[in-house]
């Protein structure tokens, strides 16, 4: 008896919602679809397309570098509409890790039907993640990219080796969300014009730029390890995030 | 369909601390502690407690399947004799005979805990048991080896079905289910606390030994949990290079600063202090009254008419002594409940 004057409400109210959603000015509505975020990456300011395991040389430290690993989060994303409102997406947390096939492409899923102008999104993962207990998805603490003795997210694992370090390695486990040195950072870009509709092609184009680690940063014969949140976490990452930009979309 | 709420059972030997009910086929379980108890830090959340998940996480705990060779397990240093303190260690052993940093904690009352570890650094119990499980000199192991492990285990992978009700193990279960037999640890009926229930009554020297703690001791170890979680620097350890506190904060207000303990059952969790340098509670009443010498990050309330020390007679330390003997609780230490 209950569970049915419950499905009646439920009813009730989503035809309401419907028809109000007809009353928008919007022309058609368009069907939701998915959205992917491709990160290129490149080094140093000529731009050399960069891939792991291929040895660069840092243009302003003139260092040798090989890189073996290289991750990073993104999360919080959202999108703005034509009409001003932003549409966030649920659960978005992501890593990006050039070391798996499609690592580089983030997909989000079932994002409303629309036109959209401009995309936020957080570099690293909010300070309410990194104290809620045990996470899924992405943030798996079994994912590699969460410090056991002390709690919080690595929101940004690289690791090569180079012959410019003491031990020919480095390790740049690197991250922190409190106080002055918190790494997350929100950035927006503008996109122009995406469309979102159905099964459509809805691709963003980023380029980001690990060379730019040490765009202030010491080099690695002076500082090859980080293992801890802290003032160098964040100026390696400030610098890297401030470098990733948008590119282009296909719609 | 069931009607919600109704207690099904209600085990007596789990003292006043738990009851089961009935809720979505699952047995629920509730947390018990006295009225005197503040509001515990944990409430379960997301992480739904039940009979079924509070066995699962006791199962885990005293399982080495947890450790890289099958050698040990979260009870080989935390044993419920001893309050889930190590059995009388100082510095902890872990796989292969490797030995820890520092000395293992009792685990009580964790549910009213705001940090874990002697530095605080573990900000949640629910990511307490990543710590030990991938530490190298502890159990040494892999997420998502144990996984793996789990699910080639046909009674795991039913319990895990059972209490999740998800087709696959995901490390937050394995975490959620130690949780749930952590955070269920709770002390509460030493001769403390049937004092405080009226049903028991201190002797002369317990008496006075409670008059003693209470002028001298609770800026730090308030009742009823016998800490106030915060960091302290007493001189413990002043010349090691583990800095404690500082090593998460960075601040150097913290360094050589420790988590101050919980002191229920302290009679049990010997030795003493995060490197375990204290063998006895008459020695540690000796640092206090006599072996704390002065230093920078040296807690202020440490200091008495601008000396540093909490100056006691010998008379007053025995006294001391008789009360802290009343806050062990063979109740929690022998309650088949929480033994293997
Ligand atoms: C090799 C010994 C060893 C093993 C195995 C071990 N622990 Fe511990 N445990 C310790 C030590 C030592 C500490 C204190 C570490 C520190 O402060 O750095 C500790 C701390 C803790 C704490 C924090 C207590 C407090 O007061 O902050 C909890 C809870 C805990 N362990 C639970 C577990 C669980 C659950 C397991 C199994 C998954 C486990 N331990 C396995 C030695 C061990
Ligand atoms: C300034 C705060 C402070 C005061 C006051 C204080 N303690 Fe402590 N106590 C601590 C801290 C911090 C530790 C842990 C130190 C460490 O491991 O380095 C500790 C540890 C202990 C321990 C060891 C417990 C264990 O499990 O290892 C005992 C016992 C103890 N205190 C008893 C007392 C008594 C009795 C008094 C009063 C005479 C007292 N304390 C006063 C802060 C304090």
């Amino acid at each position: 008896m209950k569970f049915n004057l419950l499905a009646i409400i439920v009813l009730f109210i989503s035809v309401l919602s419907f028809t109000s959603c007809t009353e928008d000015d919007e022309p058609k509505t368009l069907a939701a679809g998915e959205v992917s975020i491709e990160f290129d990456h490149v080094f140093g300011s000529n731009q050399l397309p960069f891939t792991l395991n291929t040895e660069f040389t840092h243009p302003r430290l003139s260092e040798k570098m090989t890189f073996s690993m290289f991750r990073y989060y993104v999360s919080n994303v959202r999108l703005k509409k034509r009409d001003g409102t932003w549409y966030s997406v649920p659960e978005s947390y992501y890593i990006v890790d050039l070391g798996v096939n499609d690592g580089t492409h983030l997909h989000l899923e079932n994002i409303p039907g629309g036109e959209y102008t401009d995309i936020e999104m957080m570099f690293g993962v909010d300070s309410l993640r990194n104290v809620s207990g045990a996470q899924t998805g992405a943030l798996d603490p079994a994912k590699g990219m969460f410090w056991s003795w002390n709690s919080g997210y690595i929101m940004l694992k690289t690791e090569g080796t180079s012959p410019s370090s003491s031990d020919g390695s480095f390790a740049f486990h690197l991250g922190g969300f409190k106080g002055a040195n918190a790494v997350p950072t929100v950035k927006s870009y503008s996109l122009g014009k995406l469309v979102v509709d159905g099964d459509r092609e809805a691709e963003i184009h980023m380029v980001a730029n690990p060379a730019r680690l040490w765009h202030e940063a010491d080099g690695l014969a002076v500082r090859s390890k980080t293992h801890m949140p802290g003032a160098v976490a964040k100026q390696m990452t400030g610098t890297f995030y401030d470098g990733i930009v948008f590119d282009h979309i296909h719609n | 369909m069931k009607t919600y709420g109704i207690i099904k059972k209600t085990l007596l030997f789990f003292g006043l601390t738990v009851f089961f009910s009935c809720q979505e086929d699952r047995d629920t379980l509730q947390m018990r502690y006295p009225g005197y108890f503040p509001e515990p830090e944990y409430t379960f959340g997301n992480n739904v407690l039940t009979s079924e998940g509070f066995v699962l996480g006791k199962k885990l705990f005293y399982d080495p399947i947890l450790s890289k060779d099958s050698t040990v397990s979260c009870a080989s240093c935390h044993a419920q004799e001893h309050a889930f303190a190590d059995h009388g260690t100082a510095l902890s052993v872990g796989i292969g005979g490797k030995m820890g940093s520092r000395n293992s904690p009792a685990i009580v009352n964790a549910a009213w805990q705001t940090s874990f570890m002697w530095d605080g650094g573990i900000n949640h119990i629910e990511i307490m048991s990543f710590a030990p499980i991938t530490n190298e000199v502890e159990m040494a192991e892999d997420m998502n080896h144990i996984i793996q492990k789990l699910s080639r285990n046909e009674k795991y992978k039913s319990s895990f079905q059972a209490v999740f009700g998800k087709p696959i193990i995901e490390s937050q279960q394995v975490f959620y289910a130690l949780t749930q037999y952590m955070a269920m640890l709770i002390s509460d009926d030493s001769k403390y606390d049937r004092v405080k229930q009226g049903k028991s009554a201190y002797n002369e020297e317990e008496s006075v030994g409670y008059s003693l703690f209470i002028q001298k001791c609770v800026t730090c170890h308030p009742e009823p949990l016998f800490t106030d979680y915060s960091f302290r620097n007493t001189g413990i350890g002043s010349k090691s290079n583990d800095t404690g506190r500082y090593k998460i904060t960075l601040d150097d207000r913290d360094v050589h600063k420790f988590k101050v303990p919980s002191l229920r059952n302290v009679a049990l969790t010997y030795p003493y202090m995060h490197d375990g340098s204290i063998r006895n509670l008459r020695s540690v009443l000796d640092h206090y009254s006599e072996g704390i010498r002065e230093s920078d990050q040296l807690d202020p309330s440490l200091y008495k008419n601008g000396k540093p020390g909490i100056f006691l007679t010998e008379d007053e330390k025995d006294k001391l002594i008789s009360f802290l003997n009343t806050l062990t609780d063979f109740t929690f230490t022998t309650n088949p409940l929480f033994a293997k």
